[in-house]
């Protein structure tokens, strides 16, 4: 079917080339050098000084005391960091799901000319600057912003709410933001479900929450697991948000990263925080990966 | 009488001698095409006829370039062609899914393949009229494909084809989107197209109406193997196994005792004692009192009064088909027998538990090979 | 839809909840729109309609320079990701499996994996190297981190169209005689457009959003629209920002309402 120049496999080799030198030298490599960089000593102006050092990878969970280095102690402080970016980012997913089945069930069962319209509205926010999205949220909740002027003026409270810079405004935040990414898989999966078998349900006696629990979410199923998936990772991973709406107080895991470079100054143990995060993140991904293949295998049977 | 020899000093439009095809490599190696000698004469309407898997498509694609043979000579018009490029080779191909260019109206979509052969403006354009003249679709040159019903687009697959004049067209399961009706004029409008122009056709399809309708002669296909090869008639009224005899119209197949050979025939005794001379298949002689298995189609039997013909049946069931009515039988041993009746006004269907008897055709019974 | 009768797509509640949702997702976007034509200095209060914030971002050097430098940086990074991604579309999805596939889709995907901040740091680490070594310190860092990550997001819409596409077209054009570069050129390129389009809006998009990585990747002096505002929101904001975010907005709107439609319009 082709001229000799399009036999075998080189070829194919060679239009990805470009794509995956500029890929492993402006994304994939450098992800190396940072594994490299964990394992080196701090310079004192940042940087790092070319000596192999655990020390950084130490430094992640554990603290030394200044005057008695030998005196061992947990890191309290990096461990509520990863804390609070594990249970948020948990919390975050659980909004999600709890805003998007919904919305997506009302997208899934419109006509199919008004349909379209609504998922480009959810798509919209998807596609637009999630920073001017935060901007957005810290308007509503700054203490002059939208709902603090509001209740003042209304004479429902005094002063104003302070939500700035607590866990709630990260967590409203990046439940704001990320939520097309749940609600997007959840209508993918429904919108691929069989209507037939909740009229089945029905038919068979079953209620509405019945039919919920084992028609439909069963159906749903893998739509939640790559919603959730696609949620948990950037929001392990979040940095604006948190730096935005969060403060010195909630930082989370992509702060506590980005400190090491700069007032921080301690590449070593920024590479392996950031290092941490990878893992967790692929960890999320490997599991994700696994639940899929084992749906699909069940379905094979 | 055997398909697989063949002349090999006629020198054809087409000739293949030993093509093998093979996909992937050792155990997952998958034998598509095994031994494919053929010779199509220029200005035959040739017919590959087989079920999906049988390899028909493969060979098609053999000889329109899109697949090498892993062994073999192809030649066409006595060049050989193995190795070239299906834009080396002067054949044309008309896809199953017409595979129009969708960005291009109909006229570009003709003349594509002349633009293609370097030809000069004022050639392609005259010959993309002509074309189009000859499909009958004057009227829709400047429309484009997405426009087109499924019948047109039929029409325009086949001008854009027939446009840089190929010595051969070939045809990949044309007719298998379009409706009933639509398909029956195609199969004229084929038919016509191809006695105006004199080119060779080869006609890929599974329908074997079709192919019987339709071709100067078929090659029927299975398993990477052509089975047998020749007219529609000699297909149909001699087929040379099993597998041919039930893939090309209905049959039906008896186990039968043989009570005697003499020379290419032999007497079978039929149920209920009575003995009928079957043919034999070139070479086979079977032992006197060995079970064959013996075909008859179900329109060479008769129904005459109980005990006045060659067997006893009783009536199953009768099933209705406008034209004639089908009869499931049971014979007198309790092998199963349809028999195909015409129909004719005030004629009503035996009553299910109706003993009849049953007529064959002089020489309508054969004996197959396995 | 529930009004007559019992239907089977109706679950109670779910609609309150959606269309709290949608309320949700919108309502923050349009105080935000809406203050930007505001008056007075308040987010929160209203005083009147005027224009006077956009006339302020206008004027704004720093803001029309970092415009410039986001737009410029977007169309080069999506041009060149473009470019790349259909190449390697055309690699990965012509002709069948072939060994080593697998490695290709992840790395092309891996900027889609690995969280922005850690691309980040990668590439301060390994920039900040590469400065020392050249004394280089122009715009390739950031075209280069763009175009990397932008390449995942080119690629999709493109690999989508390629897949659509008959494989039969360029066989038939094989068959009329075209050579496999007439038959790329002719058949193959022209209907890939959509998808090539595509692919530019959304590494376009997706370039004028990205905020993490180009604050991590930056020079002095390389300040992008994005990274401009994150640096301005840590102080006391005016309705100047509102503004701005409105400009941001509408374009992002128009290129992904263009995506859309483009994308819809399939099979032609």
């Amino acid at each position: 079917m082709r001229a000799p120049l399009f036999r075998g496999h080189g070829w194919k080799w060679l239009l990805c080339a470009p794509a995956l030198t500029v890929l492993l030298l402006a994304a994939s490599g450098p992800l190396l050098i940072v594994l490299v960089y964990s394992f080196l000593s701090p310079g004192n102006m940042g940087g790092v000084v070319w000596e192999f050092s655990t020390e950084g990878w130490f430094r992640v969970f554990f603290r030394r005391d200044i005057f008695e280095p030998d005196l061992v102690t947990w890191n309290q402080a990096h461990l509520a960091v990863f804390w609070r970016s594990i249970w948020l980012s948990l919390q975050t997913t659980l909004i999600c799901a709890f805003l998007g089945f919904p919305t997506a069930w009302f997208i899934a069962t419109r006509p199919p000319s008004t349909r379209t319209v609504w998922l480009f509205l959810i798509t919209i926010p998807f596609w637009t600057n999630l920073l001017i999205r935060t901007f957005a949220i810290q308007e509503v909740i700054r203490n002059n912003g939208t709902i603090n002027t509001v209740l003042m003026r209304l004479g429902v409270i005094d002063s104003p709410i302070q939500m700035m810079f607590t866990d709630f405004a990260v967590l409203l935040g990046m439940a704001y933001v990320f939520l097309p990414l749940m609600v997007l898989p959840l209508y993918a999966a429904m919108e691929k479900m069989d209507f037939r078998l909740v009229e089945a349900g029905y038919d068979l006696y079953a209620s509405r929450l019945m039919v919920l629990w084992h028609v439909i979410l069963p159906q749903v199923k893998p739509g939640f697991i790559a919603g959730s998936i696609l949620v948990f990772i950037p929001a392990i991973g979040a940095y604006v948000t948190p730096r935005v709406l969060g403060g010195g107080r909630t930082m989370m895991l992509g702060n506590l990263i980005a400190l090491q470079f700069g007032q921080g100054r301690n590449w070593p143990l920024g590479a392996a925080l950031a290092m941490l995060m990878l893992v967790v993140v692929v960890g999320a991904l490997v599991l994700y990966l696994r639940a899929v293949n084992r749906m699909e295998g069940a379905r094979r049977g | 009488m055997d398909a697989r020899v063949q002349d090999t000093t006629v020198k054809g439009e087409i000739d293949i001698t030993g093509v093998n095809k093979v996909f992937g490599q050792g155990a997952a190696a998958f034998h598509a095409l095994t031994d494919i000698d053929l010779s199509i004469a220029t200005g035959e309407f040739f017919t590959l006829l087989g079920p999906s898997g049988c390899g028909k498509t493969t060979l098609l694609r053999v000889i329109a370039g899109f697949e090498q043979p892993s062994s073999g000579s192809l030649r066409i018009n006595g060049a050989e062609v193995a190795g070239l490029g299906p834009n080396r080779r002067p054949v044309n191909t008309v896809f199953q899914s017409y595979a129009l260019f969708p960005h291009m109206t109909v006229a570009q979509n003709i003349g594509f393949g002349l633009k293609m052969l370097g030809k000069p403006r004022r050639e392609i354009e005259a010959t993309a009229a002509e074309m189009l003249r000859l499909v009958r679709m004057e009227a829709l040159a400047e429309r484009r494909p997405a426009e087109l019903s499924g019948g047109q687009q039929q029409r325009v697959a086949l001008a854009r084809a027939l446009a840089p004049r190929p010595r051969v067209l070939l045809l990949d399961e044309p007719l298998s989107a379009l409706d009933l009706k639509l398909r029956k004029e195609m199969q004229s409008e084929l038919k016509r197209l191809q006695t105006e122009t004199g080119i060779t056709f080869v006609f890929v399809t599974h329908d074997q109406e079709e192919a019987l309708t339709m071709s100067d002669r078929v090659a029927v296909m299975s398993a990477g193997r052509i089975l047998q090869m020749g007219r529609p008639t000699e297909i149909y009224n001699a087929p040379v196994n099993r597998f041919v005899a039930d893939f090309i119209g209905e049959t039906n197949f008896l186990v039968l005792p043989v009570a005697q050979t003499e020379g290419d025939a032999a007497h079978l005794t039929l149920p209920g004692g009575k003995r009928a001379q079957a043919l034999l298949p070139d070479g086979m002689l079977p032992v006197t009192g060995a079970d064959v298995t013996a075909v008859i189609r179900p329109e060479q039997a008769t129904i005459v009064e109980p005990d006045a013909g060659d067997m006893t049946a009783t009536v199953d069931s009768a099933v209705f088909f406008g034209t004639d009515t089908h009869l499931h039988l049971t014979l007198s041993d309790g092998q199963p027998f349809v028999l195909r009746r015409q129909n004719r006004p005030g004629q009503q269907p035996p009553e299910p538990g109706t003993a009849l008897g049953l007529s064959l055709a002089p020489g309508a019974l054969r004996v197959l090979e396995d | 839809m529930a009004e007559k009768g019992y239907s089977v797509r109706r679950l109670p509640g779910f609609g309150l909840i959606a269309v709290l949702t949608f309320t949700m997702l919108y309502l923050p976007i349009v105080i935000l729109v809406f203050f930007s034509f505001n008056a007075g200095p308040s987010q929160a209060v209203w005083d009147g309609f005027s224009l006077q914030w956009y006339e302020a971002a206008f004027q704004n050097r720093q803001v029309r320079e970092v415009s410039i430098r986001s737009l410029w940086l977007a169309a080069t990074a999506a041009s060149f990701a473009t470019v790349l991604a259909t190449l390697a579309a055309l690699g990965t999805t012509r002709g069948g499996r072939f060994p080593g596939q697998t490695m290709i889709y992840a790395l092309i995907n891996q900027p889609l994996m690995v969280p922005e901040i850690v691309t980040g740091i990668a590439l301060l680490i390994f920039v900040a190297a590469i400065k020392v070594q050249t004394g280089y310190t122009g715009m390739g860092y950031l075209v280069a981190a763009h175009t990397a990550f932008c390449i995942p997001f080119a690629y999709l819409p493109i690999r989508a169209r390629l897949e659509t596409l008959d494989p039969a077209l360029e066989a038939a054009a094989a068959d009329l005689y075209a050579s496999p570069v007439q038959a790329f050129f002719s058949i193959t390129l022209p209907l890939l457009v959509p998808g090539i389009v595509a692919g530019f809006m959304l590494g376009f998009v997706i370039s004028l959003d990205t905020v993490v990585i180009t604050e991590f990747v930056k020079s002095a002096g390389q300040d992008t629209l994005p990274t401009y505002m994150l640096g301005q929101l840590r102080r006391t904001v005016t309705p100047e920002m509102n503004a701005i975010a409105t400009l941001f907005l509408a374009l992002s709107l128009i290129i992904v309402t263009a995506f859309f439609l483009i994308t819809r319009t399939r099979g032609r």
